[in-house]
């Protein structure tokens, strides 16, 4: 299923690479949403308040985790979104954080209900 | 074989930790720069690394620096992997003295693939360490009998002149040579004098403690240095090694041989300080000495005490106090 997910309305992750990156390991595969589910909700918040702040270096911090994380999902397109912000906060242009936090904001919230559902196929 | 992994975020190390355990490694997990270098610059480390490029307390690349600063220790193969993909980064990531980098997300199979690279330089290296060592001990050593051969037992026995010069000690040489070793050749073979040889090493190694000194001096010569010892315990030593030598019949392919051994001792706080040849001719000459006296026996080496004596090196028999 390529960039696609029964009842999502939007590319959100490569579940085929998804699992080719786990070895077809479904424990780990639930090990890894787990932790993501966790880990997800501290890291936007941490995300966030940078943008606020306008700390170019925090928000770069910030977005290179989540990024990392998400690349780690397969979920290419959100990746790219909080990679902007890194990108943002690395040459320091803030004017800019919002709209991209904002277009990352929206592919997270197209992303997760479908990783719940990776999560529950695999458990 | 052992692999560190070292990242920050908790699913990348979990993914990592996870690949790589599947793969046959073991595998230590740390989440920041410092643990990492902590655990690797120690000589028993792990020898691969995964290293993220972002990490908290010291970053990748600082890893790798404080790493490749070690001398004198095993080589440690080094991946950077990152989701930094520029070409600076990639040049400034192998500056570090990374030796490959790998973008996140990565494939398993290449870094598999990468780490078995890896593998194959370790071993090379390995060899390579192995070749000097054995190139290193071939130059020290004597082939027939390992003992230390006679340059390094002559530069050892300087060093050892000078310390316990420095350090108001007394060192004691002893030229050891087994009698009539020609006849052992004569009558039973070179095979069963080479025997003869390297038994006589085994009982020298161990009539003396671990850190004295022993070499092959010539033939059938050997030269004992005897650390840090008062001139009681150098009499006594030489009594035991020729004791060693004569009490039991050394072993051989073609039957036992008896042999006896005969020393000249020198000890160098009688001697002040004196050239290191010169030292050697003394107790050379106390060797003679004993073999003069009829050998198997120990003669002392003492300095003229003036220019009016007639006698200008007396070669003592020794008296054990009993």
């Amino acid at each position: 299923m390529k960039e696609t997910e029964k009842g999502a309305s939007h590319l959100t992750f490569d579940h085929a690479e998804l699992f080719a990156r786990v070895d077809n390991d479904r424990e780990l595969l639930h090990d890894l949403l787990t932790i993501f589910k966790q880990e997800f909700p501290r890291h936007l918040k941490a995300l966030r308040e940078a943008v606020e702040s306008r700390d170019g270096k925090l928000v770069a911090v910030a977005a290179h985790t989540l990024k990392g994380m998400l690349l780690n999902l397969a979920a290419s397109q959100a990746a790219a979104a909080v990679g902007r912000l890194e990108e943002l906060g690395r040459t320091g242009e803030t004017s800019w954080f919002q709209d991209a936090l904002a277009a990352f904001e929206r592919d997270a919230t197209s992303l997760l209900p479908q990783l719940d559902a990776c999560m529950a196929e695999v458990h | 074989m052992r692999i560190l992994i070292a990242d920050d975020e908790i699913m990348s190390r979990r993914l990592l930790q996870k690949t790589l355990e599947r793969a046959g490694y073991e595998v230590t997990a740390v989440e920041n720069g410092r643990l990492a270098a902590d655990q690797l610059c120690p000589a028993d480390g792990p020898r691969l690394a995964l290293l993220d490029w972002v990490m908290p307390e010291l970053d990748g690349p600082g890893v790798c620096r404080e790493v490749r600063k070690r001398t004198e220790q095993p080589y440690v193969y080094m991946v950077l992997l990152t989701s930094k993909e520029s070409k600076q980064d990639v040049v400034a990531g192998l500056e570090s003295g990374a030796d490959d980098y790998l973008t996140k997300p990565f494939d398993p199979e290449e870094l598999k693939a990468r780490l078995r690279t890896g593998l194959r330089i370790l071993d090379l290296e390995d060899r390579l360490v192995e070749a000097r060592e054995k190139m290193r001990f071939q130059a020290t050593h004597d082939g027939l009998t390992t003992l230390w051969n006679s340059g390094v037992i002559v530069d050892l026995l300087g060093r050892e002149l000078a310390r316990s010069w420095r350090e108001h000690v007394s060192t004691s040489i002893l030229m050891c040579d087994l009698d009539h070793f020609k006849s052992v050749n004569d009558t039973y073979g070179h095979l069963a004098g080479d025997e003869v040889l390297k038994e006589t090493a085994k009982r020298l190694l161990a009539s003396v403690r671990s850190y004295d000194f022993v070499g092959r001096y010539g033939g059938e010569e050997f030269l004992v240095v005897l650390n840090n010892c008062n001139p009681a315990y150098a009499v006594a030593r030489a009594e035991e090694i020729r004791k060693a030598i004569a009490q039991k019949p050394m072993p051989s392919s073609s039957g036992p041989v008896p042999i006896t051994m005969s020393l000249g001792l020198l000890m160098s706080q009688e001697w002040g300080y004196r050239p290191v040849q010169e030292l050697l001719q003394a107790a050379d000459a106390a060797l003679y000495a004993a073999k003069a006296a009829g050998r198997n026996c120990v003669r002392v080496a003492r300095p003229k005490v003036s220019s009016a004596d007639s006698d200008p090196q007396a070669h003592e028999p020794i008296r054990l106090r009993r």
